[in-house]
């Protein structure tokens, strides 16, 4: 309660209001041991969560833990954080599409996502209110089972902030990972404020929305893009500004500068390429079945392991599809309960990976950053033909 | 000696050398636990250190999961002893909050042009100021 109080009165909140869903993201490597014994002294004492709450990947998967030889070490840092998580009674998904499998709040429900990736995603196509609250915060709200009313809570705040016309790029030809690279260079102009697109194909993919979204987090702050005829509060560029539209766009991004993004993501200047690996967000099963369909009948390079992280149900789905056989005969892994993005890393590097091929720009970011893999960026389909060939096949 | 108004995000008072980005600052993965080292290619603090100064950023970015790392370098003793932001966000927020930081933010004036990396800077998160002596023939930056 102390955390709540203190965070609702550096923002000037009225009050505290009722909230209905919370997802709470950290693991091993970015709590540390140090955060792990934060969580620890929270369930002492009995504490528990009163709202329904989720919680995203952890380090591995506990079925394939011998497999991969994981060290003790780590498997007992996520023994301590699985035990101290039941005992708060926080439902142990091991996801960050947790939106997919369950915990889904409606328009206009007030939620305390972590999870800056799925948090814009619970604000933009859901409609639903979060702000960017963070693991301590949404944890604190789990437990009072209310949230300060700022920000992103109360709908004069829900505003677009500037306008961007996508007007001018290729958009016919786009694929997740030009979103994704989109995303990168707008997140930097974007900041914290709160963009509205325009131009954009009202029937743009699921995993285009999902590709923009979560970059333009990385590089940016932002909780709430309006996408003009996608987001519920955005059906018009009107309804996203709150009042009449600006003139002119104060952002009008070109393919050029798309382009030069993803050279910017990819770190990697080595061709051969030790590890492909998808999941950051985790795999939807669409997208499992979009890289069986691109290996079919082909083989994975034998000095190049391919994984896809995904959660238990997807990876559920995909045995009783029997995508789980075809999939390993090509000479992929299929894990659960963890993400593309930072937990594999920390064992997978100190097994030797260090050059790796990522259709996130998301995952490439922390991967690079957090443990100092060497990474290269590109489609799925590149990806899936560099795990064939060794060698990186997109643009460098 | 400057004095300007600022709003407090917690409480207390810190003072010492300031380091001052013009970048936003994401804990994970932008900052090393370990050293207080800013890491990420290309920021303009890549290569220095955090660790015992007061921070001057315009804003947080990044993972959600930043309050975790901020938390691991303050328990390691390499997290800034105080935090000035132009406009906070949530994740830079709740990491002075869970490690009583003295921050403020929304300061009467731009502290990105008032500050320079090596000023000496006293936060009064208490009364909402900040007091600024302006090392500016001793320039580190």
């Amino acid at each position: 309660m102390e955390i709540l109080v203190a965070y609702g009165q550096c923002y000037d909140a009225e009050r505290m209001i009722p909230i209905t869903s919370v997802h709470v993201a950290g693991n091993f490597p970015v709590l540390q041991d140090e955060g792990i014994e934060w969580l620890e002294e929270l369930a002492q004492g009995g504490t528990r969560v009163t709202v329904y709450t989720t919680k995203n990947p952890e380090m591995f998967d506990p079925e394939q833990a011998e497999e991969l030889r994981i060290p003790d070490i780590y498997r007992l840092r996520q023994k301590r954080i699985h035990e101290a998580l039941i005992s708060l009674g926080v439902i142990p998904t091991y996801t960050c599409h947790h939106y997919l499998v369950g915990n889904v709040p409606r328009f206009g429900d007030h939620i305390a996502w972590a999870s800056s990736g799925s948090q814009v995603f619970a604000n933009s196509v859901i409609g639903a209110r979060s702000n960017r609250d963070g693991d301590h915060v949404a944890l604190a709200a789990a437990v009072v089972g209310a949230i300060p009313e700022w920000g992103l809570h109360l709908p004069e705040n829900r505003r677009g902030e500037l306008l961007i016309d996508a007007g001018s790029l290729p958009l016919d030809d786009y694929g997740p990972a030009d979103y994704k690279a989109l995303g990168w260079y707008l997140g930097k102009k974007v900041g914290t404020r709160i963009p509205v697109f325009a131009n954009l194909p009202p029937d743009m993919h699921i995993e285009g929305v999902k590709g923009l979204l979560y970059t333009l987090t990385v590089t940016g702050a932002t909780g709430l893009v309006h996408l003009a005829g996608i987001t519920p509060e955005a059906s018009t560029l009107e309804a996203a500004f709150g009042r009449k539209p600006p003139l002119s766009a104060e952002i009008i991004p070109s393919q050029k500068e798309v382009d030069k993004a993803y050279r910017e993501i990819s770190s990697s200047t080595e061709e051969k390429v030790d590890l492909v690996i998808f999941g950051c967000p985790q795999c939807s099963i669409q997208e499992v079945q979009e890289i069986a369909a691109l290996l079919e009948g082909k083989k994975v390079h034998p000095e190049t392991q391919f994984w896809i992280c995904t959660s238990r149900w997807v990876k559920t789905l995909c045995e009783r599809m029997g995508l789980l056989e075809s999939l390993k005969s090509c000479g992929v892994r299929v894990v659960a309960d963890v993400g593309a993005a930072d937990g594999p890393h920390l064992y997978l590097k100190e097994q030797g990976v260090r050059v790796i091929a990522m259709n996130s720009a998301r995952g490439s970011y922390y991967a690079h950053n957090l443990f100092g893999m060497e990474t290269w960026f590109g489609s799925t389909r590149e990806c899936v033909q560099s795990a064939i060939s060794g060698r990186w096949e997109g643009r460098k | 000696m400057i004095k300007i108004a600022a709003r407090p995000v917690t409480k207390g008072v810190a003072e010492g050398e300031a380091i001052v980005s013009h970048m936003p600052i994401s804990f994970t993965g932008g900052m090393d636990p370990e050293t207080g080292m800013i890491r990420e290619p290309g920021h303009d603090l890549e290569g220095r250190s955090v660790a015992g100064k007061i921070l001057v950023f315009p804003t947080g970015k990044g993972s959600t999961t930043g309050s975790w790392q901020f938390y691991a370098a303050y328990k390691r003793g390499h997290a800034p002893k105080g935090i000035i932001n132009v406009r906070a966000e949530g994740v830079v927020a709740v990491s002075a909050i869970i490690t009583n930081t003295p921050m403020v933010h929304e300061l009467e004036k731009d502290p990105l042009q008032l500050i320079k990396t090596g000023d000496f800077v006293r936060i009064n998160a208490d009364e909402g100021f900040v007091e600024i002596e302006s090392k500016s023939g001793d320039e580190k930056d």
